[in-house]
Parts: C-alpha cells; structure tokens; sequence
C-alpha cells in the first residue's frame, strides 16, 4: 500500500464559509465535493449543463398543453400557430388575422423569434406551419420541433444569462458556491415544468431579464437598459419588474451628480429607440399601433381569468368584488393597490441604487404586481420567482419555500396538462439536491410555519387524488390551494419588504473591495 | 454517498417513464401473464405469444412474485392472451419493478466496494456511478448482474462457497451467464477445491471442500429445475432455452467476429462479380434482409453452430490455461472478462446486449493501470455506441447522447485525471526502443476514437442527405457494427495481450 495518495472521505469535509456554516451538507454539495476529489471539479458546470438537458428533454416528452384535445388545443397551438401566422401573413396583418384562433397577442419580438422558428421548421417539414390547413397540426416530428426550440433558446439565453449572474455574484466565494448556485438556479422546477411541459418560452424573456441585470452589474447601464427592453419586447409580463429597474436607473442618475443627468438622457433616448425599431413595422398609423397595444393589453377582461392565487381571487371567497363593482372600477382599484404595494421598495431602491437592492426589489415589484393587478395568469409566478431563485443561496429557506409554493399554486394546470409525475420527480429532486426542507432558519417558528405549510400542501394533493372533490363545490382543491398559496405569498411579500429595507448599505463595495484584494 | 447515488438514480430512471419502450415490456408482461394464471405444469408450453418463456425457472419464479403484485396497479395485464396490452398503469408497474429490483444491483455494488482494500475509493465510486447509468434503460438487466456482483464481491472476500453458490442461483436466472462458467469452475476448482497444504506451494485435493460447493451448486439446481424434472418437462425447457434454430447474426449484426466475416463476404461478392467467380447465388441479399433466419455466405465457408462453440472454447481454454497455474482473484477476473469475450465474439446468434457481459467485469479493473484503462475505453466506446440503434427513434437520441457524454466525463475523466499520476511512469517506461511503437499505437487508437463522431455524422445526417430515396438502408446499421467489431476486437486482443504478457500482477501492484 505504500505510495497510495492520502484520500479524504467527502463526507466528512466541512467546507468552512464566510457566511454561515451549514449544518446539513446537501447531496448537491456532496457530489461537488466528489467532484474536486476525484479531480474533475472543473467539469461540474458542463455536468450540470447535460444534466440539464436531460431533465429537461424527459419532461419534454410528456404531453404539452392541449395535446390531442380540439378544438382549440393550447398554449404549445398558440405557439406553433403564430409560426404559421408570421410565416404566411404580411406582417401589417400579424396583430388583425383571424383573432379568435389564437390571434397574436404579445410584442413584436415574440412574432419576429416566431418567424425565425417557422423558417427553419419549414425546411424540415412546410406541412408543420401551412396557413390555416395546419391549425392544430400534431405530430410526433413537429413535437419535436418544437420542444427543441424551446430547449435550444433557453441555452442560447438563458443558461448563459445564469451562469454570467452567478460569476458576477458570487465572485468573493468559493468556486464551489457557485457551482451550487448553476445547478440550483438551472434546475428550478417551476419553469421547466412550464416551459418544456406546458410548453412556453418564458425563459427567453427571463434570460433577457437577467442579462440586462448582469450588463447593470459591469456598470453598462445603456446595453442594460436594451436588454430589458427586448424582455419587455418579448413578453409584456416582464412590466412587472419595471418599477424596480425603472427605480435603480433613476437613483443612480439622481444620485451622481455631474454625469447623471446625461445618463439620464441616454438611457432615455436608448429605451426611445430600442422600442422604435422593436415597433417600427406597426408605426404606420395610429390605428395600427393601437391595435397592437389593445391586443397586448386586454384591459377589457375580468380582474382575474382562471383561479390564481393572488389577493384579488383570495379575497373572493369573502367579497365578491366582481359583483359590486364596475370593471372600470377595479382596474383603477388594482392599479392602486398594486402601486402602493410597490411604493416602499421602490423608493427605497431609488434612494440606495445598490445592485443587491436591486435584485430584492425585483422580487419584490413583481411579486407586488402579481398579488394585486389585473388579469393575472397563475404562469406569472415565474417571474417574482427568478430574482427569488437567483436568491436561492443567500436567502435559501425563504427561496426554497417560495418556489415550492409557487410550483404547488401551479399543480391545478399542470394537473390539466397530465404531467403529475414530472410534476413530483422534478420538485422532489431539486428539494432533495438542495436538502432545503432541513434548511435551519431563525426564528425556529418559521421552520415550523414552513413544515406545517407542506404539510397542508400534503394533505390538498391527497385529497386531490383520493377523493372527488363534492358537486356544489367542483373547484374545492383548487380554490384552496388558491387561497392558500395566496396567504403565503402575502408573507413572503412583507418579508422580502423587510430584508430589502435592512439590507446594509455597502455590499457592493464589500464585493468590489474582495474582489480586488 | 452511495445512498445518495440509490435516490438521484432513482429519480432519474423515473425521468424516462415517457421514453420509447421496446419489447421486452411485452416479453416480461407476457412472463407475468404466463406465471401467474397457469399452472407450472404449462409454463413452457404456452405458446400464444411469440414471446415465449425462455429463461430458466428462477426467473419464471422471480415473474410470479412480481405478478402477485401486479393487481395493485391493473389485473389486465396479466390474462395471457391480453397480448401488447399496455396501459399506463401496466407500464407505471412494469418500470416500477425494474428499478426496485435494481436495489439488488446497489446492495451488491455496496458490497463490492466495502469489502475491499483498493487504494482509491474515489475510482470506485466512479465505477459505481457508470455501471448504475449504464444499464438503465435495460430492463431487468441491472438485477441480473446485481446476484453477478455478488458472486464477484464474495470471491474477493475470498468466500468461495458463497460466490460459487450465487453464480449458481444466477445461472438458474438466466443462462447466457453460462459463457463465463469456465471460468468460475476452474477458479473455484484451483482456489476452493485445492488447499495449500505446506510452505513448498504445493496443493492438495480437499474433498471435503469440492463435496460443499458441489452438492450446494446440485441442490440449487434441483430446486429451480426439480418440480420439472419430475413433470418430466426436462426437454421441452432445454429446448427453449437453447433454441439452435436461429441463425449465426441476429438481424442487426452484434459487433462481433461473424460481423466482420459477414462483411468481407460482402466484399468479396463485389470482387466476385468483376472477375467472374462462381458465387452462392442464394446467399446475395439474405443477411442484409434483417430476418432472424439462416444465414449464407456467397464466397466464405458456411458457418455451423457447432463450429462457433469449438471456435469459443478454444479461445475461453487458452485463457483458462493461465488461470489454472495462477488461480488468484485478479487472473480469475481476467480470465472471466476474455470468457466472455470469447463467447460475445464467436458465439453463435449472439444479440448486442451481451457486450455488457463483457463490459461489467472489465469495469472493475478498468481503474487498475492506463493500459487496461486503454483497453477498456475502447471496448466501451465501442460497445456503447453499437446499442445505439436499439434507440433508434429521434426522440430518443438527445437522451442516449446526453447519458453517453455524462458517462463519458464521470467515468474516463476521472479515471484518467487519478491514473495521471501513474502516466508519468508510463513515459518512463517507454523510452527504450518500443516508444516509437507505443506512440503509433497511441496514435491509431485516438483516430479510431474519434471515427465515431464522423461515424455518427454519417449514419445520423449524411446517409440520410444522400439516399433520400431510401436505397441501401441497411448501409448505416451495416457500417456501425463493422466499425464497432472492429474495436471490440481490437480490446479483445490487447486485453489478452496485458493478460498472458504481463508479470504476475499481484506483485506489481505491491511495488508500485
């Protein structure tokens, strides 16, 4: 035996850390450790990238949203049809043809990734996308179309996105931070369950979301400001992390005061143009224009569609709102109160523009928007769930927890699209990775509240399952899980208030002077 | 940690619920029909289903087991004739089944690496880590060679009643494990049945020893085939376990030796037309047909099935020779991976599948030093890539190719990272007049491996560019196993050169 180098066994290394020592070393931070011994650490990121890949892939290959159901399918037709749609129609005509089937209604950036899709559909197979004919085409080939394209963009733009975030977040910690924060972050159930089961392409607009955060970060304000317009280009929803970026830009040009104000007009005229070009096909009168506003923001249907779990449709089961006021009335009702919800962490980000506020406030304004506006879809949880996710280290049993819930406020569609099994397997192995149910937490009630919560969550599946739901009340499960993850969510949203309000001033310069050392 | 690799490999064989199922679902729903709602007495008679009983007895007793629990999830699937029945809930089942029986596979390979003394437990865990990926899409597979590790890990104990004992109840599951009977018998016969009796190295005969072993393998045997002996059904199951009707190639020809000669025959036909030879007539288009039928050679002498049993155990006897003189657990394991070798190469209607009988073994010592891990890259590589078209749909191969390229980075990056240390020595080694042999070697070899990229561009996008018109469709499945044989070949013959060239192991690795 002589000779043999000395090995450690993983499990019993304690990784010591500036910020707290962990007293549960989760399988993630086992296999990473496993990793470094066995000297291919510098290969985890392309693991966990694969590894990706193969969630993803074999979520993929349930059925999307509408399969097989006519006649009007789903989400996934929404999609494919709009390929058809920009393919064949001339593009004065994208946001008027023949609006009952699934009539366009996001910005232009959505339309023009669509066409590009169609393009290169076609050369495989024209029959995918012909006009009208393949109005919910379905085939085995097509499926596959279009899954990979949703895979393909996600790696393209948000991957990347992520793994530059994390670079930038963590430069002061261990290699091994961030390569938990990779994986974590890239395996967040919620939308790979809704991107590649339910079938969207939410990621593209996060991933714009979080490239513009990371252009804010290396201090390219103006590229920043571009890449969150093309977000807002691709999917209205991400309006709802406006006030929080409108917020840190004002401050920061506030807050300097020989260069602001002309950064102030730069990031002006850059938003002006961006939007222009984005638009500019839809310009020619204003008629045109005001369709595609009016097709992007249907203020003409109700405060909430299905059953989501937000205040408005919370609150419901006490007050019928919807029966004693005017839609007019709510629309000014929702506007304030979501304004108002916003109001202090916004200030508070404007007058500190920091670039850890900065991410707080996003949670913090889009999950705002999503308690409180007006015709919220239950998917809209994705978006107060990227800045919690990209918390998912530094805030973890309040980022776990969130995510849980939000997958759970999830459960009733992806019920309706027949992934269960994903549903559960995805959900569990990210909680199991991260080992976030024993995360500690002070105070010790939290983790109380926190089990107690799953339990609930335990007990509205097993009934889900076990029994039917009784006939006066059909919508029972889901008006509780509704009401339910609601209530949580109003806690998280003071929470999340609280910790960005007593965030210390000076992380960033904290970073920045680590970093240099 | 393993505990860990038992849970995320659990999740991710739930993953592939969705995926492409072959046949073997309806094979094994079959069995599970046949066990439960027929008496024993017509277990190897029924034959409604193409898919007859053709395993031993244990495995028709480990069927009815399962088949007790089958009504949980749908009683339908077990009416014999409900053939290609599959609904969710007999898919759910069946899937189900296979990873709680791969538990046996996890226990023995906690065994394995717990009663032990290798030096690097992280290789190990690699190991680990790539048998547990590899056989995952296979089913039952990984149960099978989980009693296989078992037998293994006890002759690495150095128990050897109980290792002999646990090939026996294996044989008895599934008989292609009697390829690698010689070796087993030799083994125990020269370590179990032969003590030391003195300082002088001289063995003698223990009768008590070889009477243990022997009348434990008798017993075992009895119980699985007993009840149907007595029945007088003796013949009708050997019949259908050796079933000699079929022809020399399975459809989709395994990468072996007869591959090779296949296609040199085809070759020759080309020869043939230009310069006017006299030609089998008959045999021109019967291999390529993909019928699992009898097999002509145009120019070639015919292959009997008896010539392929001579030909198998001439090769498992050379290997054998070494291991009679040293019987110790390291040659024991050679000897076991050229056994079957020899039977994967030679054998007679041999299916792809059975590279892995190869494969298993050779991972254990794939870590020992670079020039087995050489060995070994290739075979996989190999051996992997031709159980590719048995996933042939497209939907499929993202999988297969993410799976392949995670397996490839745990496995030959981490084993290659820990043998670095070793390398240095290696370059030592060579600096005599053999460097310039070893280096074209090394050379040649990376070229092979990396003809597997443009072999996949070929068979995945280009044949499919050129022939759009479908002409010459065996032409990708054809070119894939050649290209395959060859390098299983190639291990083979570098292997068994390690193996009767090398010193004796044992002391290297003490030395080094």
């Amino acid at each position: 035996m002589s000779g043999s180098p000395k090995t450690v066994d993983y499990d019993e290394v304690v990784i010591s850390n500036n910020d707290q020592v962990p007293i549960v070393v989760s399988p993630a931070e086992k296999w990473f450790n496993w990793l470094e011994q066995a000297n291919i650490g510098k290969w985890s990121t392309v693991i966990t990238l694969l590894f990706g890949i193969y969630v993803r892939w074999n979520v993929g290959l349930n059925p999307y949203s509408g399969q097989n159901i006519p006649p009007m399918y789903g989400d996934y037709e929404a999609q494919r049809h709009w390929m058809e749609l920009t393919l064949h129609v001339p593009m004065n005509q994208w946001y008027y043809y023949d609006l009952e089937w699934w009539g366009l209604d996001y910005p232009p950036l959505t339309a023009y990734i669509s066409w590009i899709c169609g393009k290169i559909g076609s050369i495989f197979n024209p029959e995918w996308f012909t006009l009208d004919v393949s109005r919910g085409f379905e085939s085995e080939e097509s499926k596959l179309f279009m899954r990979s394209s949703v895979l393909i963009l996600e790696y393209l733009i948000y991957v990347p996105s992520v793994i530059v975030f994390v670079n930038w977040w963590f430069a002061d910690k261990s290699s091994k931070k961030r390569r938990l924060a990779v994986l974590f972050i890239l395996l967040q159930p919620a939308l790979i369950l809704i991107d590649h089961g339910h079938f969207q392409y939410n990621s593209i607009m996060l991933g714009l979301t979080i490239w513009s955060l990371n252009c804010f970060f290396y201090e390219y304000d103006v590229l920043g400001s571009v890449a969150f317009c093309l977000a807002l280009g691709f999917k209205q929803m991400s309006l709802y992390f406006s006030p929080a970026i409108f917020a840190y830009l004002l401050g920061k040009c506030l807050k300097n005061k020989s260069q602001g104000f002309i950064l102030f007009v730069k990031l002006g005229v850059t938003v002006v143009i961006t939007f222009v070009i984005m638009f500019f096909p839809f310009l020619d009168s204003i008629e045109h224009i005001s369709q595609v506003i009016f097709r992007i923001f249907p203020l003409k249907r109700g405060l909430y569609e299905d059953k989501v779990a937000n205040f408005w449709c919370a609150i419901n089961i006490i007050i019928k709102l919807r029966e004693i006021f005017e839609i007019h009335v709510l629309t000014k009702i929702s506007l304030f109160t979501t304004l108002l919800a916003i109001l202090p962490s916004c200030i508070n980000l404007g007058l500190n523009p920091d670039k850890h506020r900065l991410i707080y406030c996003l949670a913090n304004s889009a999950l705002a928007f999503f308690m409180f506006s007006f015709q919220v879809h239950e998917k809209s949880i994705l978006l107060p769930a990227l800045p919690i996710t990209l918390l998912i280290l530094d805030e973890s049993f309040w980022s776990s927890w969130f995510n849980n819930i939000a997958l759970f406020s999830m459960f009733p569609l992806l019920k309706k699209d027949r992934l269960i099994l994903s549903y559960f397997i995805v959900w569990f192995m990210w909680n199991w990775m991260g080992s976030f149910v024993q995360q500690d937490v002070k105070p010790i009630v939290l983790r109380y509240i926190s089990w107690a919560s799953y339990i609930v969550m335990g007990v509205i599946h097993f009934f889900d399952f076990n029994i039917a739901p009784p006939k006066i009340y059909p919508d029972l499960y889901i008006v509780l899980n509704v009401t339910f993850s609601a209530g949580i969510y109003l806690l998280m949203l003071f929470y999340f208030n609280y910790r960005q309000i007593t965030l210390p001033y000076n992380l960033d310069e904290k970073k920045g002077k680590r970093k240099a050392e | 940690m393993l505990e860990d690799l038992l849970i995320f490999s659990t999740f991710i064989k739930i993953l592939l619920f969705p995926t492409y199922r072959s046949t073997d679902f309806e094979v094994h729903r079959n069995w599970l029909a046949i066990t439960h709602s027929l008496p024993i007495s017509k277990w190897y008679y029924e034959d409604k289903s193409e898919w007859t009983l053709d395993y031993p007895p244990f495995f028709a007793w480990f069927e009815w087991i399962l088949s007790q629990f089958a009504p949980l999830a749908d009683k339908e699937m077990l009416r014999v004739d409900n053939l290609n029945y599959t609904s969710d809930a007999t898919i759910y089942f069946q899937r189900a089944t296979v990873i709680i029986s791969e538990l046996v596979l996890f226990y023995a390979l906690k065994k394995y690496l717990t009663t032990n003394n290798m030096k690097n437990k992280n290789l190990l865990n690699i190991l680990a880590a790539s048998i547990f990926l590899n056989p995952g899409i296979l089913i039952y597979n990984g149960f099978l060679y989980g009693i296989f590790l078992f037998s293994l890990a006890y002759a690495k104990e150095g128990n050897d009643l109980m290792c002999g004992i646990m090939f026996a109840v294996l044989l008895n599951f599934k008989h292609i494990f009697l390829y690698l009977a010689p070796a087993y018998f030799i083994y125990l016969l020269r370590h179990y049945c032969f003590r030391e009796t003195s300082e002088q190295g001289t063995k003698k005969f223990s009768i008590k020893h070889f009477l243990f072993l022997g009348v434990s393998v008798i017993i075992i045997f009895l119980l699985s085939f007993g009840p149907f002996i007595i029945m007088g059904q003796l013949g009708q199951i050997l019949s259908r376990l050796f079933p000699f009707k079929r022809g020399l190639c399975h459809a989709y020809w395994a990468p072996n030796f007869w591959a090779l000669y296949s296609a040199m025959d085809r070759v020759l036909i080309v020869f043939a037309k230009r310069f006017g030879w006299t030609l089998n007539e008959s045999a021109i288009g019967s291999i390529t047909r993909g019928l699992v039928g009898d097999v002509n050679f145009a120019l070639l002498p015919q292959v009997e099935a008896n010539h392929t049993f001579i030909l198998t155990l001439i090769f498992q006897a050379a290997s054998l020779v070494k291991l009679w003189k040293h019987p110790s657990y390291k040659n024991f394991l050679v000897s076991l991976i050229l056994n079957g070798y020899s039977s994967f190469l030679f054998g007679w209607h041999v299916h792809e599948k059975a590279i892995l009988l190869v494969m298993i073994p050779f991972s254990l010592i794939s870590a020992d030093n670079i020039a087995l891990f050489r060995s070994y890259i290739i075979l996989a590589v190999s051996g992997i890539y031709s159980l590719f078209p048995l996933l042939f749909k497209l939907t499929e191969s993202t999988i297969k190719i993410v799976i392949c390229l995670l397996w490839i980075i745990l496995t030959f990056m981490g084993i290659l990272s820990n043998l670095n240390y070793k390398r240095n020595k290696i370059i030592k080694y060579s600096q005599n007049d053999e460097s310039k042999l070893s280096y074209l070697i090394n050379i040649i070899e990376n070229t092979y491996m990396y003809g597997f990229i443009i072999l996949q561009f070929f068979t995945g996008i280009v044949h499919q560019v050129i022939y759009k018109d479908g002409k010459y469709p065996f032409l990708p499945l054809l070119s894939t196993s050649v290209y395959c044989a060859f390098g299983v070949m190639y291990s083979w013959i570098r292997l068994s050169i390690i193996y009767f060239l090398g010193k004796n192991d044992e002391n290297q690795e003490e030395n080094s």
